[in-house]
């Protein structure tokens, strides 16, 4: 195990540098001024001034190497669009608050998906399992941001329940969002564990297992559930990535200070540093994330521990 | 909408009265200073709680009137610092922290006599050292403001934002200086009649040396702001909220009745439509084209004029018959865009200076080539004259909400000339590089708007000269560029505004050029809450003076 930990760690770092230099070239490639945000040209001498207080008129490699050398003292650079930040302050500022709503939806989509689905295959065919999965479905179909705005428009306007339609402060504040991104997620689990639970119920060992005579409880909480649980770890690597492009749908729509309303203003205003900035910071999530399900795995699947090391 | 239709109800009496009062909310505005009353101006009594919730609507980039160049920053900075002079009605000039001025005969010397009661919060007296220091460090290349520009009428101003070596002696040069503790003096290129005004906007506003020099770069955080005017800012949560609160030590303080403004920052228009009708905010400024015409029916609709010009721009090197280009514009109805796509009460453009600006009067004549309504039968003819038409045009716009709309029906319009058009919509840095200047060769005819940065119509028809970094429409005529000049020179206002019409009679006269077909006149439009909307104004350059807002009782 701590042979597989310390190898992705080292890998890490190769895989950031290409990010970094992906990034970095496509950013370049797309035309567009920094400076020029309204329609107003800018003045040469303004142009000039900007460029050498931000370094871009320094040839490209230069500035390459210089944000690389930047990322590895963990100083991100000052943001072009937001004068007096720097692109670590944002990161301070709103990544603790995407980190909350990203972890707390998928909290959502485990404690109310897994047991939807276990439910449902237990119950299959069933009038339970049907009202489930057409649920499920639906939660699944429908685009997160129609999901907020009806949810804003019955629980925080129609019925006033005590619901602010937009902001992230109260605990009330977070529980629209919350559904919101987490629905879709919590939809696909309960597929997920729903079918993988039936295929598992069929299986010899646990007939063999019911034969003995184990409470049915122990059966399918020990047994059953155990196995079932693989794809859904399987899921939780891409999930990821939508709970966090997700993310940004969702906090531009509830006014949430998280990063990906920045990431999405960034690209389009070409704010450099913070786009790149973020992607660094987003890829190292995912390739944590990604280690951390594979360790999850080890303990799941005792199979493949011996495998992989 | 059960509880909407019973709301509607409840509020129809008082709807009535509203209407009345928001049919005169536009350019009206009490006399400056005034308000020593306990009634408000309108039906109530003043509310006990003078706090107010806001939308801001967004971020705003920057805090420093050094490097703020979006309406959000210069609608908090209006109201947390001290402007040498603030716009009154009409837009003429009002003394604030100056209390008067003067303009010398040739006008290129200005001098303002600043009050000697202004403060700063950190218990500072606000003298002119503090806008010789703040005017130059916005001026110097290492702070790399984009509003320097601003700046550039001033001698010496624009030499020393481009120096590159000796800076230290260019900045000496610079035509800015206190004379004494409370003497401003500045000395400018040439006669710049709306100086005084243009000194109105946010750019020009001091900042405190001290807290600049302590905080550097984050002096404008709200535990280190240091600030001068009547409210201040008591919190900034970036991305999220920015509430101010009165402040005592100000030199009029007894004049301002809000105690808190409590500030939101919801970008997505339909969730602040629906945080206003939920009761957490009394103010949006942000609503989606779509919800406008139902909005429109409440009483929480405030519409304000403003000062600018929504038009579509040529290419002239690729239309470049004139005739044709008269054509274009008279074959579209603009009160038809009006009423049925851009839904906000706008006025058509009949001219490229707008309504509102000083001597619009002298300045506008309605040009035969932009009207309300379309001529389609003269259009024809028109273009049956052009020798060699350009029937393919390409269109190019950015992609916000409504502009499609808007082209798809002059698409619909063109087509009647015979004239085939594309429309090409871009993402917004990608639509200002096809811009240019010069516009890219594939672009035909553009979209575009101007919003007025000060209150002269140099700033509109100064966009048309041959080297303005603004002109993208390949337009360049001799006369106008020294008709231009020539105005610049001109203080005296009925002969400079005589000028002006000269040149709107250049682009789009009997005579014109066209090399721009105006299309209609920016209005601002939001919803307000009854307790607020007698006092809550919008002035043309979308600035709103809070220490005029009271809020009354329900």
């Amino acid at each position: 195990m701590t042979k597989l930990i310390v190898r992705r760690v080292f890998w890490t770092i190769p895989v950031l540098l290409l990010v970094i230099l992906l990034t970095f070239v496509m950013m370049r490639q797309i035309s567009g001024n920094p400076f020029r945000r309204s329609e107003r040209a800018i003045p040469a001498e303004i142009q000039a001034n900007l460029e050498a207080q931000y370094g871009l008129d320094d040839p490209w490699y230069i500035q390459y190497l210089r944000y690389v050398k930047g990322v590895a003292t963990f100083d991100l650079g000052p943001s072009l669009v937001l004068r007096n930040q720097t692109v670590n302050d944002i990161v301070r500022d709103h990544f603790p608050k995407s980190l909350e709503l990203g972890a707390l939806a998928f909290l959502f989509a485990i404690v109310f998906g897994i047991p939807l689905g276990v439910i449902a295959a237990l119950k299959a065919n069933s009038w339970l399992d049907y009202f489930t999965m057409f649920f499920s479905n639906v939660g699944f179909a429908v685009p997160s941001f129609l999901v907020a705005t009806l949810l804003i428009y019955f629980f925080s306007l129609e019925w006033d329940l005590g619901f602010p339609t937009s902001g992230w402060s109260t605990w009330q504040s977070k529980v629209l969002p919350v559904i919101a991104l987490g629905l879709g997620p919590m939809a696909y689990f309960a597929r997920l564990v729903r079918g993988t639970m039936l295929e598992t119920l069929q299986a010899d060992y646990i007939r063999t297992a019911r034969a003995k005579g184990l409470r049915w409880r122990r059966v399918v909480g020990v047994h059953v559930l155990r196995n079932s649980l693989i794809p859904v770890v399987t899921a939780a690597g891409p999930l990821l990535g939508f709970l966090i492009t997700g993310s940004f749908v969702i906090e531009q729509i509830f006014a949430i200070p998280g990063i990906g309303r920045y990431y999405v203003t960034a690209v389009t205003a070409r704010d450099y540093s913070v786009v790149m900035g973020l992607t660094v910071l987003l890829s190292v999530i995912i390739i944590f994330a990604n280690l951390v399900v594979d360790i999850l795995y080890g303990f799941l699947d005792p199979r493949t521990r011996d495998v992989r090391t | 909408m059960k509880s909407k239709s019973a709301w509607f109800a409840l509020a129809a009496l008082v709807a009535a009265m509203a209407l009345v009062a928001a049919g005169c909310g536009g350019g009206d505005e009490e006399g400056s200073g005034g308000g020593q009353t306990t009634q408000a101006q309108g039906e109530g009594n003043l509310a006990a709680d003078q706090t107010v919730n806001v939308n801001w609507g967004a971020e705003p980039p920057s805090l420093d009137p050094g490097l703020a160049t979006d309406t959000t920053s210069a609608d908090i900075l209006y109201n947390i610092m001290d402007p040498l002079v603030k716009l009154g009605p009409n837009l003429k000039p009002v003394p604030s922290l100056a209390e008067s001025w003067d303009v010398s005969q040739d006008g290129k010397t200005v001098t303002y006599h600043l009050r000697k009661d202004g403060k700063w919060t950190n218990g500072d007296p606000v003298t002119a050292h503090d806008f010789e220091y703040s005017w130059k460090r916005t001026i110097s290349p290492d702070l790399a403001a984009d509003y320097a520009y601003q700046f550039y009428g001033i001698v010496g101003a624009q030499e020393y934002n481009g120096c590159k070596s000796n800076c230290a002696a260019l900045k000496d040069k610079v035509g800015v200086k206190a004379t004494d503790d409370y003497t401003l003096q500045v000395q400018l290129t040439s006669a710049q009649p709306w100086f005084i005004q243009q000194s109105a906007h946010h750019s020009f506003l001091a900042v405190n040396r001290k807290a600049v020099e302590q905080f550097g770069s984050k002096w404008t955080e709200a535990k280190n702001i240091v600030t001068d005017g009547p409210f201040k800012l008591v919190k900034w949560a970036h991305d999220s909220e920015i509430d101010m609160a009165k402040w005592d030590g100000w030199r009029n303080a007894k004049d301002v009745t809000l105690t808190r403004v409590n500030g939101r920052m919801i970008t997505d228009g339909t969730t602040a439509v629906q945080a206003y009708e939920a009761g957490e905010i009394d103010m949006n400024p942000n609503l989606p084209t779509e919800e406008i015409p139902r909005i429109k029916d409440t009483e929480d609709y405030q519409q304000y004029p403003g000062l600018g010009t929504y038009y579509y721009g040529f290419n002239v090197k690729n239309i470049p018959d004139v005739n044709q280009r008269r054509a274009m514009s008279l074959a579209i109805d603009r009160q038809s865009i009006i009423d049925n796509i851009a839904q906000a009460d706008q006025e058509p453009a009949t001219g490229f200076v707008p309504k509102g600006m000083p001597g619009f009067d002298q300045i506008h004549r309605d040009s035969p080539w932009a009207k309300p309504t379309a001529d389609l039968a003269a259009a024809k003819d028109l273009m049956a004259k052009v020798q060699n038409p350009n029937k393919d045009v390409t269109l190019i716009l950015n992609d916000s909400p409504g502009h499609r709309e808007i082209a798809v029906a002059i698409q619909a319009a063109w087509k009647e000339l015979g004239i085939k058009t594309t429309i090409k919509v871009q993402e917004w840095a990608q639509f200002l590089e096809f811009l240019g200047p010069p516009p890219d060769k594939s672009v035909d005819a553009y979209r575009l708007g101007w919003i007025g940065d000060f209150v002269d119509a140099i700033n509109f028809l100064e966009l048309w000269t041959c080297d303005s970094g603004n002109n993208n429409a390949n337009f360049c005529n001799k006369q106008y560029d020294s008709l231009v000049a020539k105005a610049r020179n001109t203080p005296d206002n009925a002969q400079r505004f005589g000028i002006y019409k000269q040149l709107e009679d250049i682009l789009v006269g009997q005579n014109g050029d066209l090399p721009i077909m105006p299309i209609y006149w920016y209005t601002y439009i939001q919803q307000e809450r009854p307790t607020i909307q007698d006092t809550w104004n919008v002035n043309l350059l979308n600035q709103t003076d809070l220490t005029k807002v009271k809020k009354v009782e329900e």
